[in-house]
């Protein structure tokens, strides 16, 4: 909470840094880096007394089995299609819907606020049966539109919602002025609000992308064969009736997780500092 | 006020926002922006809820092919079920311990976040890895962790001797909930300090200058500048993992199966175990349909904060 | 485009036997399949994924095969060396009339969402799919509800006389069979060789209960007993073998006097509390465990005994995995002074949709299916434990799944779990109540609540 200005450039403040980012590291990535050492160990490490970090003995039979028998490729595949996809869409529909809500007089856009926001009230697993048969009657089972339908009404309200909270605070005579030129409503949305609203977009354009790559239950249900199978459907396809191949999944798991993150180490570098050095300055 | 610090020199106050449009004629439909939103939830989540809502006023139960119209019938004896009501105190405890917590750790992440320090960008990096991890390992893994015999956290414990004996955490009706929301709060703590922490990154950096000028410290700066502007952010925030945390499926499902003696059943479970194992579709819709009015009432609070707080914000 | 009702109805060739009930000539299984872009690796022929979506619209088929009857089948999916779509495919080339399209569902481990598909499908009552595979338990359920035939025409006495006697019970409701054994599983012991010292292998709970002790005591496990407490389905099935091995029942023959109060029953629940907290054998996280978390510390070395399915054994041979290999042997559940032993029965089974409109076709392909060819190469390619009894007595079984054959006698003994249609809700109740039991302690009053909770749902 001391955070900040007060400490500035002394001593203690790095040391309060340390200890908070090494206290955020082991808390989020400890698991992380079990789940890694398991997939070098042959599974019956798992249970011996006294756990190890460090393989031994180091095997790499876990990712050459996920890869060469299991087909994983094809569900990370299947996957980055799928959430590439949804991400785009729920940035694209979900900007234009946050505009005009932006734009709207207050009253009327609370109400519409919460009809988009009912969508997330209502239990997903009791939607999944309904959508079943619907899908099925369009002849959409085991397709990525499918998915991508689905993913994005799910991820809409939140993307709605979020950006709403920032559109609601650029100014508006920076709309006023492009009115004046002569631009439209799209143009002024692509042209002036979504240049300006970049950090905010890559936030709630990650957070839809990681929604719709871990989402399980529609996946499970919609698709029924490797050619559209997503991720974590392919996890628990590894399942052989009970027996639980602990080092694939971990090897799996790492396989899908440290590419999202190198991304968000990616981008987080490129636009969300580049984009406010104005704001935080040291 | 503006928090858009890259419109560079365009950082002015802005005048209200809806006086604007009061006083003058919009020349294009907002309307049609919102329509492809519209058509997509639509599509979707229209014609299941409507159903959900027109099965629940049925006695509609697969096994014994009854399928007659009942009324309130199955609300009433909802609100005399007992295994409904217990199933809906650990969903909200569940919610407001877990979106409590992820709240007041993701606020802290995002401070110290917002900061810059050598090696911050692998922080953020790792901070994300919990969220990014594909949910049906994480729920699978937290079963390995604090597996009462075997699982790593209480190895940690006993070598840190902290604990004399095993927990058995997942066993015993005292703890089987509290380690779930431990799994939860680990998973989606870093949803929140993402959202938080492009939040803290809007807010111009004139404006804590000139609080340090003013004499402010760190805490000051925090509580008058930082937190008021952070908070429809912080609300809009909380409120989506509210929403979220109160249909928890996963988890539960997957560690505990609402056991032992119930004491982790919540209602998605109990729905769900209503709806596909019993295959009692009339009641398990009216179940879902409380939950759906549940989190109505939760979004309806949370929705008159974020109203109050944007409005404020705009004065 | 049916064309159920000139397809010639003489029972030619069934199954890859080519129409013997002998399942030696399995020579004659095709083989042109193994050539397949990655055969066994899960993944479904891609045609099958085309086929599926047609057959669920209902509407017009490519036009493929034109003189063939198309019908369809769902099951969940189960894979070894082979997989199911690539059985489906064998019977496919093997005759001429019916062509089968293969609806894979997710696998047995999501077994509720299986369900949940089949039964919305089965819902619709539009013919689709015309065969499915069905959990033991729900065999009933969906008798009751009428989606499914009834095969006695087809399959009469030689059901009851070629099957596991457990298996024909368990498919028959109302008098009526209506399902056909695909493969079964059940509840057993397993126990470690090196442990068992000079004591022979447990016959009774409490000749287990003196050796785990023992063995606990000596220090050459940290486990005496591990079983499966967690408030889910595989707890019932503990719980059946149990309560049937000390001569009690959940559900009287008639499928609606509940005897979940009797003294027999409540005293084997008892028992499964005191493994707990008596003797100890048990550690409390037996409560939230189901398969796999009890399965680890055994093939870990860490426990004298385990009651779990039949796919620990290989599991427990393979060195990757297991500390205890070659230490490990299986045997019938112990039973209570006086009772008998018996161990839960799972496995799958084939169901006709009732409103099949290629009723012919559908039941061509259930042959198939469930001839003594085809359960023996299910076993040697997929693991998939025969029902037929005299499968397991084959050489090419032995030759392959060595282990499977030893099993027999604790397939002989399995029982089905309660038989009524209203099973899904019978089954929440008890794992509600027993669990309860379990972790609180007052077995005879949660027994008793469950009781009569179970007689207001069988009863109405």
């Amino acid at each position: 909470m001391v955070a900040g200005l007060g400490l500035r450039r002394s001593g203690r403040r790095n040391a309060f840094f340390f200890a908070g980012a090494a206290a955020i590291v082991l808390w989020s990535a400890g698991p992380f880096l079990w789940q890694l050492s398991t997939s070098f160990q042959l599974d019956r490490a798992l249970v011996s007394p006294t756990p190890s970090l460090i393989p031994h003995p180091f095997i790499l039979q876990h990712y050459l089995n996920i890869f060469s028998v299991k087909h994983f490729q094809f569900y990370v595949l299947n996957s980055c299609i799928v959430a590439a996809a949804t991400t785009l869409l729920c940035l694209g529909l979900g900007a234009a819907a946050a505009y005009a809500l932006a734009r709207l007089k207050l009253r009327r856009r609370f109400g519409l606020l919460g009809l988009i926001l009912s969508v997330s009230m209502f239990p997903q697993i009791a939607i999944v049966g309904p959508l079943y048969l619907l899908a099925s009657s369009l002849g959409l089972l085991d397709t990525y539109l499918v998915l991508v339908i689905i993913y994005l009404a799910l991820g809409l309200p939140l993307v709605i919602w979020v950006l709403f909270g920032y559109f609601q605070t650029i100014p508006e005579e920076l709309d006023e002025a492009a009115r004046i030129d002569g631009a439209g409503p799209l143009r002024i949305l692509l042209l002036v609000i979504v240049p300006l609203s970049v950090p905010c977009l890559v936030t709630t354009g990650l957070i839809a992308f990681i929604a719709a790559w871990n989402e399980f239950m529609f996946a499970l249900a919609m698709t029924s064969t490797i050619a559209h199978q997503t991720v974590p459907v392919g996890i628990a396809n590894f399942t052989n009736l009970y027996y639980v191949p602990w080092g694939d999944i971990a090897a799996a798991s790492v396989v899908v997780t440290l590419p999202l993150v190198l991304l968000v180490l990616f981008f987080q570098r490129r636009i969300i500092e580049g984009l406010t050095q104005g704001a935080v300055k040291e | 006020m503006s928090r858009v610090a890259a419109a560079g020199g365009a950082i002015t106050r802005a005048p209200p926002a809806f006086a604007i449009i009061r006083t003058r004629r919009i020349d294009w439909p907002p309307l049609l922006l919102l329509l492809p939103t519209a058509i997509s939830l639509g599509s979707v989540c229209v014609y299941p809820i409507l159903g959900g809502l027109w099965l629940s006023l049925h006695n509609t139960m697969l096994a014994t092919r009854e399928n007659r119209f009942v009324g309130w019938l199955n609300y009433r004896t909802l609100a005399a079920d007992p295994d409904f009501w217990s199933a809906w105190r650990h969903t909200l405890e569940f919610t407001a311990v877990s979106t409590l917590a992820e709240t007041v750790i993701g606020l802290g992440m995002a401070l110290l976040l917002v900061e810059w320090f050598h090696g911050r960008g692998l922080v953020r990096a790792a901070m994300l890895i919990p969220w990014a991890m594909p949910t049906v390992v994480t729920s699978k893994m937290f079963g390995w962790l604090f597996d009462g015999q075997n699982g790593l956290v209480n190895w940690m414990l006993r070598s840190l001797h902290l604990i004399g004996g095993n927990i058995d955490w997942y066993g015993s009706p005292n703890t089987a909930l509290g380690t779930i929301v431990i799994a939860d709060v680990w998973k989606t703590t870093p949803f929140m300090a993402l959202l938080l922490l492009a939040g803290l990154q809007t807010i111009p950096g004139s404006l804590l200058e000139a609080a340090r000028i003013d004499g402010a410290g760190a805490w000051q700066a925090f509580w008058r500048v930082r937190l008021p502007m952070l908070t429809p952010i912080l609300l809009i925030a909380a409120m989506f993992r509210a929403l979220d945390a109160f249909r928890i499926f996963d988890l539960v499902y997957v560690l505990t199966g609402g056991g032992p003696a119930d004491s982790t059943e919540v209602l998605s479970t109990l729905t769900y175990k209503t709806l596909f194992s019993a295959l009692e579709f009339g009641y398990g819709s009216a179940l879902a349909t409380a939950m759906f009015a549940t989190e109505a009432a939760i979004a309806l609070c949370f929705g008159i904060l974020i109203a109050q707080s944007l409005r404020r914000q705009e004065r | 485009m049916s064309k159920s009702d000139d397809m010639p109805r003489g029972a030619a060739e069934r199954g890859p036997g080519a129409g013997s009930d002998s399942p030696g000539k399995m020579e004659a299984v095709p083989h042109d399949l193994t050539s397949r872009p990655r055969a066994g690796s899960g993944r479904r022929a891609f045609l099958g994924g085309v086929a599926l979506g047609a057959a669920a619209l209902g509407a017009a088929r490519p036009a493929r095969a034109a003189d063939r009857t198309e019908i369809s089948f769902a099951s969940a999916k189960f894979f070894g060396k082979e997989t199911v779509a690539q059985v489906v495919e064998m019977y496919n080339s093997s005759q001429g009339r019916v062509h089968v399209s293969y609806d894979e569902l997710p696998p047995p481990s999501d077994s509720t969402a299986v369900h949940q598909l089949l039964v919305q499908q089965l819902a619709r009552r539009n013919g689709s799919p015309d065969v499915f595979t069905q959990d033991v338990i729900w065999i009933a359920e969906f008798a009751g509800a009428g989606w499914a035939l009834a095969l006695d025409d087809e399959f009469g006495a030689e059901v009851r006389k070629d099957y596991f006697p457990g298996v024909g019970a368990a498919c028959t409701w109302g008098g009526k069979l209506t399902a056909l054994p695909w493969f079964i599983d059940s509840g057993m012991l397993y126990y470690r060789t090196d442990l068992l010292g000079a004591a022979k292998v447990p016959e009774t709970w409490e000749e287990l209960v003196k050796i785990a002790e023992a063995a606990q005591k000596s220090g050459g496990a940290r486990f005496g007993f591990l079983w499966q407490g967690k408030q889910a389905e595989v707890l019932v099935c503990d719980l059946v073998s149990f309560i049937t091995g000390n001569g009690g029942a959940i559900l009287g023959p008639d499928g609606k006097t509940v005897l979940l109060d009797e003294e027999k029953t409540v005293a084997a629940v008892e028992f499964m509390r005191d493994t707990i907290t008596g003797t100890k054998i048990s550690p409390q996280d037996v409560l939230s465990w189901d398969e796999e978390p009890s399965r680890r510390p055994f093939t870990g070395g860490q426990a004298a005994f385990l009651r779990n399915w039949s796919y620990v054994y290989t599991i427990a041979q393979d060195p990757k995995v297991s500390s205890v290999v070659g230490k490990v042997g299986v045997a019938p559940l112990p039973h209570f002074a006086g009772g008998q032993s018996s161990a839960c029965l799972g496995g799958y089974q084939y169901g006709v949709n009732a409103s099949t409109k290629k009723r012919e076709a559908a039941l061509d392909f259930v042959h198939w299916m469930s001839s003594p060819a085809t359960q023996l190469h299910f076993a040697t390619e997929l693991g998939l434990a025969p029902t037929r009894a005299a499968v397991f007595d084959e050489p090419a079984l032995a030759k392959s799944q060595p282990f499977m054959q030893t099993l027999k006698p604790v397939f002989v003994g399995a029982t089905p779990r309660p038989v009524t249609p209203k099973y899904a809700q019978v089954t929440l109740v008890l794992q509600s109540a027993v669990s309860r039991a379990l972790a609180e302690g007052n077995v005879k009053q949660a027994l008793s609540g469950a009781k009569e909770r179970i007689a207001t749902i069988v009863g109405s």
